[in-house]
């Protein structure tokens, strides 16, 4: 789901790198020194669980999990998938330069208001009661950041609204599928690790 | 004087039976002395208790002749004893091998110019100046472990713990590491399934045992 | 990104070798990032088709220069052009003005299909060279370089931790997909597979930060005073000077070119 370059106006592209750049700061001051690794190498495992193509009917999908980057990091979700999406960019050629920053914004932000809202809740209750939320912030954030690529586009000239409304349509079942795993995910954290949740994330 | 003296350690993770019920153990200068015991015994919760990186629910431990319990006294701990750690993975977190092996120096108050010639000086006794500028996630088993000794080494440990240091490494590699350690003064601790490998550079034994350490 | 790499290939550890970088791998570091933004900007900002074809044909040019395998290469800017297809395709039919053709009742333009070139032209032109002049880069590298433009510095650890654990990480992952693997698991659309991929998400977030803990220790257990040092240091020759300011020139000039 990300955006290439070119494909934006300069105020979306430009509006978005100044957000991105708030966010990030606001991610590295609540990362302090001794929580860097702890934010790095859930970074890392966030760009391997990327890799991992999950079927759906005749097609498959890759994971962004970004719902989960943001249940578990905070405001450390900015920084954090702002490096794997450069790493992606240069290493991969995948998404672009000039929109790392509006890129970023879109998967960050519904990543850490996914944090505020469910955050507190997934430590709560039974394992199952946790899961149920885990599932319910992995979905939102999916859903946000779709609707957010869909707003970018659409902000950025009425010829692409039918593509920003395809974009929505195509995720729905990508939304579904992220708030499953998010949801297991959760399950079998608060089974095996229970005291992971109640510290409140790293951030 | 003792190095370490470990009084009636007792350690239970929450929910479980205790994995350390009265162990002591005392480690004096020089001396090389082996934990064994089966997977799971304790050996490893031993050695993070000894670093300050977990806190013994009841028992003292005493470290140069100082009672240590507070996380600020074991800071002077961690200068003058290196823990090796099982996996090298979780040691070498720096993105070069130099930066790693000066990590430890800097940490102490060197200056930049003192930690490099540290580096120079500690990869030159090992002979491993080659991987000097190596990236350390490119390494290969047996030298990501050389390189975790080199960076303990270079803070000048009065004593080194070994966790499983032998895990992974062929028998070449095995070989190398057992010279390396056979030549060097400090007094070790060495946690090994290897019965050879104990053999060799400590035969001297304890056995972790319902908790407490037997001698074998 | 997934979609890049194939299932043997490894994530970054292939990513930079700079035996093979030809004369785009002497350069400065500095330089190449400092380059690619310059080159991207400038990209993003031209509007007419021969100062993008000329941007392209910069960005093959350094293609060219820097000895990376141009097949595979080209095949992952190819890849990110089979996500923007469907935005493309669709351009036509919604931009108004002067129809080229009309297929079910709908009309595609020319102006739509100029605009969906040009952001082909565009994306393809900044990817390429980003990947061409930075990409070649050993990951490592890359830090050490941000970090002397005076990235933050909170960032380019995290930048550095990452790179360290990926390979380690996926290696994890790798061994956890072999076991289920080996134990008959094939996934497919259903229950059991989501919740399967849901469990391995989470064992895999459990074990990164059980490993994470286990990193802190050890840097505690050498003294970890809250300080972390980057020691490489980068200086720029005769060389990289000539090359930036023929860089800088070229850039003014695919200006100069779209004002035509």
């Amino acid at each position: 789901m990300h955006i290439v370059d070119g494909a934006l106006s300069n105020a979306v592209v430009l509006g978005g790198g100044i957000a991105a750049a708030g966010g990030i700061a606001m991610g590295l001051r609540s990362l302090d020194i001794d929580r860097i690794p702890t934010a790095g190498v859930l970074s890392a495992s966030f760009f391997v669980a990327s890799l991992i193509h999950v079927p759906i009917g005749p097609s498959s999908v890759h994971l962004i999990l970004n719902g989960l980057a943001g249940l578990l990091l905070g405001w450390a979700a900015f920084p954090a998938l702002f490096v794997g999406l450069l790493l992606q960019a240069v290493f991969f050629g995948f998404g672009g330069l000039t929109v790392l920053g509006i890129n970023t914004l879109n998967i960050a932000l519904p990543a850490m208001l996914a944090w505020l809202i469910f955050g507190r809740l997934i430590g709560r209750g039974t394992p199952g009661q946790g899961a149920l939320w885990g599932g319910l912030g992995g979905g939102f954030a999916i859903a946000g950041t779709t609707a957010m690529v869909a707003l970018s586009l659409a902000l950025s000239g009425d010829a692409f609204l039918p593509a920003a409304k395809l974009v929505f349509f195509a995720h729905l079942p990508v939304m579904v599928i992220e708030a499953l795993l998010a949801g297991f995910a959760v399950l079998l954290a608060r089974k095996v690790k229970p005291e992971l949740f109640t510290r409140n994330a790293i951030a | 004087m003792t190095l370490l003296d470990l009084r009636d350690i007792r350690f239970a993770y929450p929910g479980h039976p205790p994995v350390l019920d009265g162990a002591s153990l005392r480690l004096a200068p020089g001396q090389r002395l082996s934990l064994t015991g089966p997977n799971g015994s304790g050996k490893s919760t031993l050695l993070r208790i000894i670093m300050g990186l977990q806190a013994p629910d009841s028992g003292t431990i005493t470290a140069f002749g100082t009672s240590r319990s507070k996380e600020a006294d074991f800071h002077e701990l961690r200068r003058r004893v290196g823990l090796v750690f099982q996996d090298p993975d979780d040691q070498l977190f720096c993105p070069t091998v130099a930066e790693d092996i000066a990590f430890g120096p800097l940490n102490l108050g060197r200056s930049r110019d003192e930690a490099l010639a540290i580096v120079d000086k500690v990869l030159d006794d090992l002979d491993l100046m080659h991987l000097k500028g190596r990236i350390t996630h490119k390494l290969s088993g047996g030298e990501k472990r050389l390189v975790t000794l080199a960076a303990v080494l270079a803070m000048e440990p009065e004593a080194l713990l070994l966790d499983e240091p032998t895990n992974a490494l062929d028998t070449k590699n095995e070989a190398r590491l057992l010279e390396i350690l056979c030549a060097l003064p400090q007094a070790i601790l060495l946690v090994s399934h290897a019965p050879s490998f104990r053999a060799a550079l400590a035969p001297e034994a304890l056995e972790l045992r319902d908790g407490r350490l037997v001698p074998v | 990104m997934a979609h890049a790499l194939g299932h043997r290939e490894a994530t970054l550890s292939e990513a930079g070798d700079s035996d093979r970088a030809g004369i785009i791998g002497a350069l400065d570091p500095r330089l190449r990032i400092v380059m690619a933004c310059l080159f991207g900007t400038v990209t993003v900002a031209l509007t007419s088709l021969p100062a993008l074809c000329a941007a392209l044909a910069t960005a093959l040019l350094l293609l060219a220069a820097s000895r990376l395998p141009p097949v595979p290469t080209l095949k992952r800017m190819a890849m990110m052009d089979g996500f923007i297809l469907f935005m493309l395709v669709l351009l036509p039919f919604s931009v108004p003005g002067p129809p080229i053709v009309t297929i079910w009742g709908l009309t595609a333009s020319w102006a739509g299909l100029w605009q969906a070139v040009e952001i082909a032209l565009t994306a393809n032109a900044v990817i390429l060279a980003l990947m061409v002049l930075v990409g070649t880069l050993e990951p490592v590298t890359l830090g050490h370089a941000l970090h002397r433009l005076r990235c933050p510095e909170t960032l380019v650890h995290l930048l550095m931790f990452t790179i360290r654990y990926i390979e380690v990480l996926r290696e994890e992952y790798l061994r956890l997909r072999g076991a289920m693997k080996v134990r008959g698991f094939r996934p497919g659309s259903n229950w059991h597979t989501y919740r399967s991929f849901g469990y391995l998400v989470g064992m895999m977030l459990v074990r990164a930060i059980e490993r994470s803990e286990r990193i802190l220790g050890a840097m505690k257990c050498r003294g970890f005073s809250g300080r972390l040092l980057l020691m490489q240091d980068f200086a720029l020759t005769r060389r990289d000077r000539v090359v930036g300011a023929a860089m800088t020139a070229l850039c003014l000039g695919l200006l100069l070119l779209d004002t035509l």
